[in-house]
Order: structure tokens, then sequence, then C-alpha cells
């Protein structure tokens, strides 16, 4: 890939980073009784970020969205951390997230069908 | 490059719901143990409530500072023939009133409930910007 990014290289990315994360959501709230288990989350944008900070591009295909434990919630006495409420709570940020990239995306190539149709 | 997440009333009714969702535990113990004459060490159940501390000076949230014992005198009942009544036949009751529990799990019900409300107004607040984009 080509080191000056478009627009839709972003959002793909971002896309691909929210639809992994929702996995992780999905994973955590399956595990909510499972004993010992600690809730996964995916970093992606502070990643992205380091990349831009360093380079003022980013190489897409390089940084993959990372799967990690933050293990910073409070341990419940079977050794699971899951909270419910605080996967719902990521689950909206997480909807709000890949609506506003599918949104920005649609408009970006809205915008591109409008060139074409241009007489 | 700061990564902002943006999304701090989420994070905010989320520690909300969590802290009230204490309370509704301890609430439940408290109706659980509200005939325990026996703790283990002699003495009766001890009523327990959550107490909340707001998570910063800043706007954080709220977390649970600790789930402490109320320590209200016991009320003794007279009960001679209990195996945990004393010389005069009086039995020593946990502290649990039954009707204070129940508006207690009223309180943070609804309290619960406020925050879900929060979250789910943001959510929409969030979406109707998102609106724009068509």
């Amino acid at each position: 890939m080509s080191e000056i990014n478009s627009i839709v290289d972003f959002l793909e990315a971002g896309i691909k980073a929210e639809s992994l994360r929702q996995k992780a959501i999905t994973n955590n709230v399956a595990n909510l009784q499972t004993a010992g288990y600690r809730r996964i989350d995916v970093r992606f944008e502070q990643l992205l970020a380091k990349a831009l900070d360093s380079n003022g591009s980013a190489d897409l295909d390089e940084i993959e969205p990372d799967v990690y434990q933050p293990k910073q919630t409070p341990v419940k006495s079977n050794g699971n951390d899951v909270s419910l409420e605080t996967e719902v709570g990521e689950m909206v940020k997480n909807t709000l997230r890949h609506r506003a990239y599918v949104g920005l995306l649609k408009k970006n190539y809205q915008q591109i069908e409008t060139a074409i149709n241009v007489r | 490059m700061e990564v902002s997440s943006s999304f701090g009333p989420i994070d905010i009714a989320v520690s909300g719901m969590q802290a009230q969702n204490k309370q509704i535990g301890a609430i439940s113990s408290n109706v659980a143990n509200a005939q325990s004459t026996d703790n283990g060490d002699g003495s009766p159940y001890r009523r327990l409530e959550a107490i909340f501390k707001a998570a910063g000076d800043e706007i954080e949230g709220v977390t649970v500072d600790e789930i402490a014992g109320d320590m209200s005198e016991f009320p003794r009942i007279l009960k001679p023939g209990h195996p945990d009544a004393d010389d005069q036949g009086y039995v020593t009751m946990p502290n649990v009133d039954l009707p204070i529990e129940m508006i207690n799990l009223t309180v943070a019900t609804r309290a619960y409930q406020a925050n879900v409300a929060v979250m789910k107004r943001y959510q929409r607040m969030v979406e109707s910007t998102l609106e724009l984009l068509r």
C-alpha cells in the first residue's frame, strides 16, 4: 500500500477494528460467569495515532488491531473481571463509532458518484 | 497525538450502573440474612450498605468506596426456645429492617434506571449528530 493514505483506507481500517472489538465484547459477555476469565479489549486507535505521530503517514497493512487484557477492572471472587454494565457501555460506544465510520464512507462514495454524474 | 474516546457520558453512566448494582447486591444480602442470628462468630448478621464516592475531582463518575456495616444496635426479642437465646431467653437479631430495605431497593433500582436513561439519551444525541452525514 502506498504511504499516502486515502480517507477510504482509514475508514476501512477503523471499521475492521470496530468489528474485531465487537467480537471481543461478545466474547466477554459470553464469558460473564466463566471462572478465571479476564476481559479482553482491542487496541487500534492508539497504535494508529502513534504511527501517524512518528511518520506522518501509516502503513495500514502493518498496523494490526491488537487484542489484549486490560486487567483494570475489579476481579470477582471467581477470578472473573467482566462487568455486564461495562460491556454494554463498550458496545454502545462501539456501535456509535461504527456508524460514524460507515456514514463517512457512504458520504465519500456519494461525492465520487456526484463527480461521475456531472455532465 | 492524543486519542480521545469522547464518550465520557457513557463511561459515567456505566459507573453509576455498576455502583447501584453493588448497592442492590448489599440489599439482597440484607434481605436474605434478615433472620440470621449467627454470623459465624456468635454475633448476628450486621446490615451492609454500599458507600459511594465521586471517582475524582474531575467529571469521572462514581465508585463504591466500601461496603460498610451498619453499626446501629441489634434488636433483642424474647424467644426462649431459640438455640442462640441468652440466659433471660432473649435472642439478638440482625439490625435489618425489611421495609427500609424495600425502600432502598426501590431507590437503587430507580437510580440504576436513571443511569440507563442517561446512556440511552446520550446515544440518541450522538446518533442525531451522525444523522448529519446522510
